[in-house]
């Protein structure tokens, strides 16, 4: 080898210098000491512009403020949230990459059994944010005007009615079936592509009834357009303050939300899970979150329930009850 | 009706419609200009005679030729494909496919803007590169600096 | 007057000076997004939408979002017409006679017509949503499954006239686009089809994809084989402007597809897809000589400029109405309207008057400001034209590879990009043209799913379709059309005009 000339060595230093700025780009979004130093993608595995779409960009918001770096979100949409949730799971377990998904998180390995990841193993949960309630509507033209006209109507006319739902897995699917089971009818589910084309079948009277998020049908029924039976909460609820449960008209059974949580790969570190978890609790806390929700009919939920430790109960819990109810509803 | 109904009955159809093409093929071959597309297109466009640069002067005895639009209802319409423009556009583009997650975008452009420029006889490999590096910066510009796409530019095989 | 103050009203909220920068902003965005291949409006109202949270004025944030969206539509006939690569189902009709009047040295006449159709047509559809909005959007509420189903039917049939060739090939291009909209999760029972276990094929093919394929990058591979076809296009861009006969010849095919478009475009189940299709079937079967359409007619792309601008805006109808979103780009629309404290409904028009009608007046602020942005810049269009093939097309293939990319961050979309690029040059050699197809695709879905959904509500009994009343006529004029197209005595006199022709 030839002694380095001043040139040789200006090039190797420059090399180095190359070398170390790579080495420094690559390690920066590993060091949980400094979360979080660039932008967040916040995965929502359904379409933008639908409902948990809109509840993400509600919160992104004043996390992004709290944590100081933008929370971008990224729609990968299909097979019912199981394509973006597939690729949170497989994603870097830095704490730069987050997943938001609703109750179909935990009814995804009852519906899917090609399923590629494991919603408890695969995941660490942040926190719960919120609880939409569901309500149960009719066509104008659907003859029952009350809820217990409802059920006794569709229990004695099980072959003629007909239920619109937003698609295999959404969550008024996953309803109409807590519905159906609950009881003991089976009436025609009549699917639609996503919440808006069901809804405007509903409207004009095409289908018979559907049961969906009030994040959809508050604006309806207000208008007069569809006609309210029951909302599905054990308490009634503020922005329809007229509206019973569906447990004072007799079915106590039928008690579902669609709760929607954040979560990270199982890998990432607990500190930046903290740290997510606490932008999530202020952003539940901030008023213009609260009052953006109540439009909707709905509500952050309480403090201790955005927490690693309730979320991960209630996805337990939930897996274990869907997966009964959408096992018989497979089998019968 | 079960899933596989509409896409059974669509197969149905088509080799139907399949058959009926062959059979017409046969018995009547379309003889009228006017039933082939592309052969009006290239009526005007063999009357106007443009300027040819670089064309295709060599390839063999039919390929040359057979690659002009006036072949495009040549009975065998494999025949006069050349080899080289359609290999490269689509090498170029299963590049950026296979390696934008791995490499990032800015090496799978680079790459991809190299195979495609290749594609074209008479561009030879300095000027590609020069096309390639170019088309590279340009997509930084357009893509990440003016639209700010979230595109990853360094990729995961490289430890972005 | 109720009309004349709600108009006043809407226009003194929409000329306000902070909301017409908003509009030139969403309209410029769109344009240039429209232009660029893949990156079409959802992709970027969906980004954006964080940027409007922060507006004071909701009415200046869905201004801006309602002006990206028409932009888009506008923008995506920029590269229809000069590079044969439609970034959106409506473009790629316009991309069958705009790119031919392209390859024939006229494509600044190609996009002034385009832009002077949308204008007019732009024009009459707001009229349209101001004054007949509520009755419109009833009426579209009548149209259940089986009519979607018929109306389907009715625009595939009308759809063999998008082929200048083989009647017997269009068919069968049609079923195979049909067959290729099949792929991916079905949507009664969640089954894949045709995904071959990868999971990124379960919601189907991408448009944008399949179009790209095979339009623009079989169009440079043709190109690649015959450089001769190319040079004309650029060496002679004699006039940019249509003469006077061409623009009398487009009065009759604007205001036709004005009033198809409009209608079309309440439809929530999917009736703007089919706004361009139907009229250039429909300005195919009036022309005296139907033999042009397919070699550049004008009014080829005028008519389905024009429809696709209307049905764009009228599109908005069942939104602002029923507060009913018509297709994934309203559903953004429905998103904003809720972070900005706005319950999407019925009654958003009463209760927000001043946002619904500053929104409608704004829509034909932004057609002129479109126009007058536009017009300047076909000279500039027209002369990108004239940079060398070498680099223009390795151009065109990285910018498609990235803007397929960029909508789903899904490379098997990009790997589609290439197999039917390959596979629409060899349909192309074979006599096949890629527009059925691609209406196949496009309509294929809405079919399938329409009809199961038809007979799902009516419990298996298929006289739905010829018994309700809507249906029936639509089934009926599909037949007719269907006789018209196959029936041979007529095909024949046909071929004579078309031979007379060349």
């Amino acid at each position: 080898m030839t002694p380095a000339g001043p040139r040789k060595t200006a090039a190797y230093i420059g090399a180095l210098a190359g070398l170390g700025l790579i080495l420094a780009a690559c390690s920066s979004g590993a060091d949980p000491a400094n979360y979080p130093e660039d932008d967040i993608d916040v995965i929502v595995p359904f379409s933008a512009g639908g409902p948990t779409d809109t509840v993400t960009r509600m919160v992104a918001e004043p996390m992004s403020e709290e944590l100081g770096v933008q929370l971008v979100v990224q729609n990968v949409d299909g097979a019912g949230g199981t394509v973006g949730a597939g690729q949170a799971a497989t994603a870097e377990p830095d704490g730069y990459t987050v997943l938001m998904h609703h109750i179909g998180m935990s009814t995804a390995p009852a519906l899917y059994d090609d399923l590629a990841y494991d919603p408890v193993a695969d995941f660490k949960p942040v926190g719960l944010v919120t609880e939409v309630p569901m309500t149960i509507v009719g066509s104008p033209d659907f003859e029952p005007t009350t809820f217990e006209e409802f059920v006794s109507h569709i229990q004695e006319n099980a072959d003629t009615v007909t239920m619109a739902h937003a698609g295999e897995g959404s969550a008024s699917n996953l309803c109409g079936l807590l519905l159906m089971d609950a009881l003991g009818v089976e009436v025609t589910a009549v699917p639609y592509d996503g919440t808006g084309p069901a809804m405007g079948e509903l409207v004009g009277g095409q289908v018979d009834f559907m049961c969906d998020q009030t994040t959809n049908t508050t604006g309806q029924i207000e208008a007069g357009k569809v006609k309210a039976y029951a909302v599905t909460t054990p308490e009634r609820i503020e922005a329809l303050p007229d509206l019973p449960t569906t447990a004072e008209g007799g079915q106590p059974d039928i008690e579902v939300s669609v709760w929607h949580g954040l979560y990270v790969p199982a890998e990432t570190p607990d500190e930046v899970v903290t740290q997510l978890t606490d932008a999530l609790q202020v952003a539940l806390a901030d008023q213009m979150v609260i009052d953006q929700m109540a439009d909707l009919g709905t509500a952050p939920v309480a403090a201790d329930q955005a927490t690693p430790e309730a979320h991960a109960t209630l996805l337990q819990e939930q897996i274990e009850s869907w997966g009964d109810i959408i096992g018989a509803g497979q089998g019968g | 009706m079960g899933p596989g109904y509409v896409p059974f009955a669509l197969g149905l159809v088509l080799a139907g419609l399949g058959v009926a093409i062959v059979v017409k093929a046969y018995v009547a071959p379309d003889p009228a200009p006017g039933e082939a597309p592309a052969d009006a297109r290239a009526n005007d466009s063999a009357v106007e005679d443009a300027p040819v640069d670089d064309a295709p002067a060599d390839g063999g005895a039919p390929s040359g030729r057979a690659a002009s639009d006036a072949d495009v209802l040549d009975p065998r319409p494999l025949a006069g494909i050349q080899w080289r423009p359609t290999v490269a556009v689509f090498a170029a583009v299963t590049f950026f496919a296979v390696t934008v997650d791995g490499l990032g975008l800015l090496l799978a452009t680079f790459g991809t803007g190299l195979l495609a420029a290749l594609a074209r006889r008479g561009t030879g490999p300095v000027r590609a590169l020069v096309i390639a590096a170019g088309l590279t910066l340009a997509s930084w510009v357009i893509f990440v600096v003016l639209l700010q796409l979230r595109l990853a530019l360094v990729g995961d095989w490289l430890g972005g | 007057m109720d009309l004349l103050d709600n108009l006043a009203l809407g226009f003194s909220e929409a000329l306000q000076w902070h909301n017409l920068m908003f509009c030139l902003l969403g309209v410029a965005l769109g344009t240039a997004v429209g232009v660029l291949p893949g990156i079409g409006p959802t992709a970027t109202i969906a980004l954006l939408l964080p940027i409007t949270f922060g507006f004071d004025d909701p009415t200046s944030a869905l201004i801006m979002l309602a002006g990206i969206y028409y932009g888009a539509q506008y923008g995506g006939s920029t590269t229809a017409i000069l590079l044969n690569l439609p970034g959106e189902s409506s473009a790629a009709v316009t991309a069958i006679d705009g790119h031919q009047m392209a390859r024939a040295g006229r494509a600044g006449v190609a996009l002034a017509v385009a832009a002077l159709g949308s204008f007019a047509a732009g024009t009459v559809a707001t009229v349209v949503l101001a004054v007949a909005a509520p009755p419109l959007a009833r009426a579209a509420l009548s149209f259940g499954a089986a009519e979607y189903f018929s109306l389907v039917v009715l625009g595939l049939i009308a759809s063999i006239a998008l082929a200048s060739g083989s009647t017997l090939k269009a068919l069968a291009m049609i079923v195979l686009g049909i067959l290729l909209g099949t792929v991916g999760q079905d949507l009664n029972t969640g089954t894949p089809r045709f995904t071959f276990g990868v999971r990124e094929l379960y919601q189907g093919l991408s448009f944008v994809a399949v179009a790209v394929g095979v339009f623009g990058i079989a169009e440079i591979l043709r190109n690649l084989h015959d450089p001769r076809s190319r040079t004309r296009m650029v060496s002679r861009v004699a006039n940019l402007w249509p003469t006077r006969a061409e623009l009398r010849r487009i009065v009759g095919p604007v205001i036709r597809a004005t009033g198809l478009g409009s209608l079309l475009g309440v439809l929530p189940g999917g009736g703007h897809v089919l706004a361009s299709y139907a009229s250039y079937a429909v300005e195919k079967r009036v022309s005296r000589n139907p033999g042009e359409f397919g070699h550049g007619a004008i009014e080829g792309v005028a008519g389905p400029e024009s429809a696709n601008n209307a049905a764009a805006q009228t599109s908005f109808i069942p939104l602002l109405t029923l507060g009913l979103p018509a297709h994934p780009v309203m559903a953004l629309m429905v998103g904003a309207f809720i972070i900005q404290g706005i319950t999407p409904g019925p009654d958003v028009m009463t209760e927000q008057p001043a946002l619904v009608w500053g929104l409608i007046a704004s829509m034909w602020i932004g057609n002129v400001l479109l126009v007058l942005l536009n017009l300047p810049l076909i000279g500039l269009w027209v002369r990108m034209l004239s940079v060398p093939y070498s680099v223009l097309f390795p151009v065109i293939v990285v910018f498609a590879c990235i803007g397929t990319y960029s909508l789903g961050q899904n490379p098997y979309d990009v790997l589609a990009v290439a197999v039917f690029g390959v596979l629409g040059f060899v349909l192309i050699r074979a006599g096949c043209e890629p527009a059925p197809l691609l209406l196949g695709f496009v309509l294929g879905p809405l079919l399938e799913e329409n009809l199961r959904r038809a007979l799902l509500i009516s419990r298996g009994d298929p006289s739905v379709f010829v018994t309700r009343p809507i249906s029936g006529v639509l089934l009926t004029l599909a037949l007719i059309a269907l006789v018209v197209a196959v029936l041979p005595a007529i095909r024949r006199k046909r071929d004579v005009v078309f031979a007379e022709d060349e």
